[in-house]
């Protein structure tokens, strides 16, 4: 392969490297100078997580090629501040908590560096502006704003350095804003993710997915691909030597695609190879035949007689029925004055933690198989890794790598089987990391829920009975589906003392993504219906809102939908505290929307329109640049 | 200010949410030592997915062996060199971990104690220690932690502790789901405040106020920082985020599709922290992880229909679903549906009273 020559200034030293012509600007920084605190989260420019300075300009590093930085000046997370140092916006993300996970971190600070650098008096509509390339998933910006602001004021000298430091303590550390300990290390870069580990002689692995949602697989041919110069092992699930299957419930799913897939997406085989090009290459080398079989896209279909059956243990594609039977729903409903009925649904939702899967699995010279990857349950990965390659339990060792967020979302082993079987086939180190489309259509996702919702009421407001049906569609695989079905039951009728209640969830299986844990666990899906019933019935009985929640709360010794009595209960401070914070002017929801008093406080914020708010860059401040 | 094209309004949500492992017993261990120069050591199997659980813990660490923060060292989540603490989910870590670490690092504080207490020789109980100093009340006797460790390991006694922490959940009946799935509950309420384009169905957040019981806040700015990012994951699911599939194959497979909250959609978040200490554990803490998400979504349905009079009952709350919505919306249709059910009701109500 032709090289690539790049002669530039890295954070402030000369480099003049060889480097392959595909590369990015990003996979140059990463890979051959070892920079790695700027990260790929998209690597589509959608992100923010890429970025650099090139030659003072903000850059996604994703977007331009290694070859268009040559001669250029470049700046880095890493070259912000010296070694060891921090730099104003820096030490701000530090004192306020603006970091989270950290895996937009880098790109945040560079960018909010470089809104601090265009314009050092910039207004915080202005900042939010220039941050808007930069996703965060975990910090709702709120503290990213807050850090900027305070970064912006000591830079320009109006705001004490001391600003900057950790709070006082008085008498005890709970209760105490100690800063992050972890906060360092994510706003300088440093710290290492999985895709940022290298080891000696380790490979890359890459995955072949399935193009069908449903096929039967007649035969899968990798002489091929394992035949090719650098490809050190190819793996299908022919090459798991235990009882393959995992899952948080039922192990269902196994490491790769055995004998049928069951959703686009799906691992049918693996790659490992001396690099990640190579690899991709192999991929296509794989031969696997495919019979289609009717798919099953519809959760309210899953359950019909005659539809495909995905599972063969489970012939009427159900996962999971949570029933919930308090009191006498029947004369609940007859001595209603009022009853409700309706239907919700809620849609397939995404985690987008920014760090895609990645992870790094090697066999120890004690014959150990270590895994380390971002994984939310090492515990329970390593039981199901040492049944899935026949070890002893001691003989499989997970290590939990720096999350980059995950939210439910790294709950489920939906790769760390393949690294663990190229490592044991290859005795080398073995490192997979997921692009942000093969994480978007592998990984779970909030089971989409429909619920038909029936609810009767006294004039006063009192709910006298429920009935509450969910079906949720839990895609290829049960993953978390049991118990996300399991929470959405006990906290159905949400924190309101219902003494007559019937209530199912359900889920199916159908060929979609599947579905698994994701923050709530199907808590905001349940709730979501009953806290629409609970305005609704607002309305018919000339309520506020407020008032039919007092009602029907859950107070200490209330008996909760489950039957089990409550020894505390805070929904009546929680209530006084959002209605008094708020200054909520009382009423029925009746859409009053225009004659309310109490709206566009100055705890509000205002209303944007996009692009309006960039103001002329003052370019005149250079020691702003130097400082910021 | 507001024009007819623009459409404010208000709406609020409750929630409730249980902490840890659901309708089962959890557990979570924990390993601690006070080391040399007055430091700790804290090993336990599972910790930092972004929350902050970290410094949490070092927190509660601190403050249980006498010394701070920043001197607390927390080993690496190793299944084969950490006790295991189960996973990182389910609200648990601060009620789970941040127990477990508290009894492990109390042991390890009273291992020393008992030996400083024979060395100065005044009953243990007097000893109290804060911020790497150690100190027997009413008396001026004092020495930093450090100087406390060698004194000990000079005594021959490594101060080491341990501590499993189980919460007690219990199955559901599988008929009528009876059970107590959790020990420790939390509540919360938020209000939102919207602005509608009734021109392009777009929603604003401008404004969004959660007040959210954690049983007692450890770290209060962490706990802002969960409620502010749940928050946002609820705007997100209540307004934008859909992952689209066509028989099976994805339509939203990058970011340029799946569209997220960036910060330009963030409303003002005004967190209200409530604290109803837990009475079954040492710490008296719950958690926040999870809950925070819970009641956005609704509060925002329910102040799109204080500002425009249509229900958006199928998530997400797009602008081409307003704009459906406010096509066929009859004003004061909703008003009639409502007291048709109430006759439909009433009616019922006589049928039942006969029978
Ligand atoms: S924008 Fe470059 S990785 Fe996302
Ligand atoms: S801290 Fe921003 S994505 Fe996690």
């Amino acid at each position: 392969m032709p090289k690539l020559r790049i002669e530039a200034e890295v954070n402030g030293r000369k480099v003049d490297r060889e480097t392959e012509p595909h590369k990015r600007l990003l996979d140059f920084l990463r890979d051959d100078l070892n920079l790695t605190g700027t990260k790929e989260g998209c690597g589509a420019g959608e992100c923010g997580t890429c970025s650099v300075f090139v030659d003072g300009k903000l850059v996604k590093s994703c977007l331009m090629p290694a070859g268009k930085a040559n001669g250029a000046k470049i700046e880095t997370i890493e070259g912000l501040a010296k070694p060891g140092d921090l730099t104003p916006v820096q030490r701000a993300f530090h004192k306020t908590g603006a970091s989270q996970c950290g895996y937009c971190i880098p790109g945040m600070v560079m960018a909010a560096t470089s809104a601090l650098r265009e314009n050092p008096q910039a207004d915080i509509e202005e900042i939010k502006e220039r941050l808007g390339g930069n996703i965060c998933r975990c910090t709702g910006y709120t503290k990213i704003f807050e850090a900027v602001e305070i970064a912006k004021g000591v830079i320009a000298g109006t705001v004490p350095e001391t600003a900057l430091e950790e709070d006082m303590v008085d008498d005890s550390f709970i209760g105490a804003n100690v800063r992050r300990l972890d906060a360092p290390s994510k706003v300088s870069g440093r710290l290492k993710y999985a895709a940022d580990m290298k080891l000696p002689d380790m490979l890359q692995m890459q995955v072949l997915r399935s193009p069908h949602a449903h096929a039967r697989i007649l035969s899968i041919d990798t002489s091929e691909a394992e035949a090719m110069d650098g490809v050190a092992c190819v793996i299908t699930a022919q090459d798991v030597p235990g009882t393959d299957g995992f899952g948080v419930f039922v192990h269902d799913q196994p490491i790769m695609a055995r004998d049928k897939v069951r959703h686009v997406g799906e691992a049918v085989a693996a790659v490992a190879a001396e690099d990640l090009v190579t690899a991709r290459r192999a991929l296509s080398k794989i031969k696997v035949e495919y019979e289609e079989l009717p798919g099953l896209f519809d959760p309210g279909e899953a359950m019909a007689p005659g539809a495909p059956v995905i599972h063969d243990y489970a012939q009427d594609n159900l996962i999971k029925h949570i029933p919930v039977r308090k009191g006498d729903v029947a004369a609940g409903f007859a001595e209603a004055d009022l009853i409700l009925e309706d239907d919700f649904s809620t849609q397939q939702v995404e985690h987008a933690y920014l760090e895609p899967e990645a992870g790094v699995a090697y066999v120890d010279p004690d014959d150990v198989v270590v895994v380390i990857s971002p994984s939310q349950n090492i515990s329970h990965h390593r039981h199901m890794l040492a049944e899935i390659i026949a070890k002893p339990i001691n003989k499989v060792r997970f290590i939990m790598s720096p999350v980059g967020g995950g939210f439910g979302g790294k709950e489920d082993m939906i790769y760390q089987g393949m690294l663990a079987l190229a490592a044991m086939k290859t005795h080398r180190p073995v490192q997979l990391n997921f692009t942000r489309e093969e994480s978007l259509i592998a990984s779970a996702k909030r089971h989409p829920s429909r619920v038909h919702y029936r609810m009767g009421l006294k004039w006063d407001g009192r709910i006298t009975a429920i009935e509450f049906d969910m079906l949720s569609d839990g895609g290829a695989f049960g993953m978390s589906s049991e118990g996300v079905m399991r929470k959405a039951a006990i906290l159905s009728c949400g924190p309101y003392e219902v003494h007559n209640l019937k209530v199912d969830t359900r889920v199916v299986y159908t060929n979609n993504t599947p579905s698994g844990a994701f923050r709530t666990f199907g808590g905001m899906q349940a709730q979501f219906a009953t806290e629409s019933m609970m305005d609704m019935a607002a309305e018919a009985l000339d309520m506020d809102p407020f008032e039919i929640r007092r009602v029907n709360m859950m107070k200490v010794g209330a008996k909760t939908h489950t039957q089990q009595t409550l020894e505390t209960a805070s929904l009546d401070r929680v209530l006084d505290a959002a209605e008094q914070a708020s200054r909520w002017e009382k009423g029925a929801p009746r859409v009053r929307g225009a004659t309310r008093k109490d709206l566009n406080g100055p705890d509000t914020r205002q209303p944007c329109t996009l692009g309006a708010r960039i103001k002329k860059a003052s370019k005149d401040s250079d020691e702003s640049e130097r400082v910021a | 200010m507001m024009t007819n094209r623009m459409k404010r309004g208000r709406g609020m949500a409750a929630s409730w949410y249980g902490i840890a492992r659901t309708a089962t017993i959890d557990r979570a261990g924990a390993w601690a030592e006070l080391d040399d120069g007055g430091t700790g050591k804290v090993v336990t199997g599972v910790t930092e997915i972004g929350e902050g659980i970290l410094t949490v813990l070092a927190q509660v660490a601190a403050e249980e062996m006498g010394i701070r923060p920043e001197d607390v060292t927390i080993g690496d989540n190793d299944t084969s060199r950490a006790p295991e603490a189960a996973h990182a989910g389910a609200t648990r870590q601060t009620y789970m971990i941040g127990n477990s670490v508290a009894l492990a690092a109390r042991e390890a504080r009273n291992a020393l104690f008992e030996e400083i207490a024979d060395h100065w020789d005044v009953p243990v109980e007097s000893l109290r220690a804060f911020n790497g100093e150690l100190w027997a009340e009413d008396t001026n006797l004092r020495m930093t932690m450090e100087d406390a460790v060698a004194t000990c390991k000079g005594r021959g006694v490594v101060p080491v502790g341990s501590a499993s922490f189980t919460a007690h959940g219990t199955g559901l009946d599988p008929v009528d789901g009876s059970g107590s799935p959790w020990q420790a509950y939390v509540f919360g309420t938020q209000v939102a405040e919207v602005e509608v384009d009734t021109w392009t169905g777009e929603v604003q957040v401008l404004g969004i106020w959660a007040a959210h019981d954690v049983g007692r806040a450890i770290n209060p700015r962490g706990v802002e920082g969960q409620i502010e990012g749940g928050v946002v994951q609820g705007l997100g699911q209540a307004l934008m985020e859909e992952y689209t599939t066509e028989k099976g194959h994805a339509i939203t497979h990058g970011f340029a599709k799946y569209i997220l909250p960036t910060s330009l959609d963030i409303p003002q978040i005004n967190c209200s922290i409530v604290e109803d200490p837990d009475p079954k554990s040492p710490l008296r803490a719950k958690g926040i992880g999870e809950p925070a998400l819970v009641p956005t979504a609704p509060a925002i349905m329910n102040a799109i229909y204080d500002a425009i009079g249509v229900r958006i009952k199928s998530l997400p709350a797009t602008p081409e679903k307003i704009l459906e919505a406010l096509r066929n919306h009859v004003p004061g249709r909703e008003q009639i549906a409502q007291s048709a059910r109430l006759e439909r009701a009433e009616a019922a109500r006589h049928q039942s009273a006969k029978a």
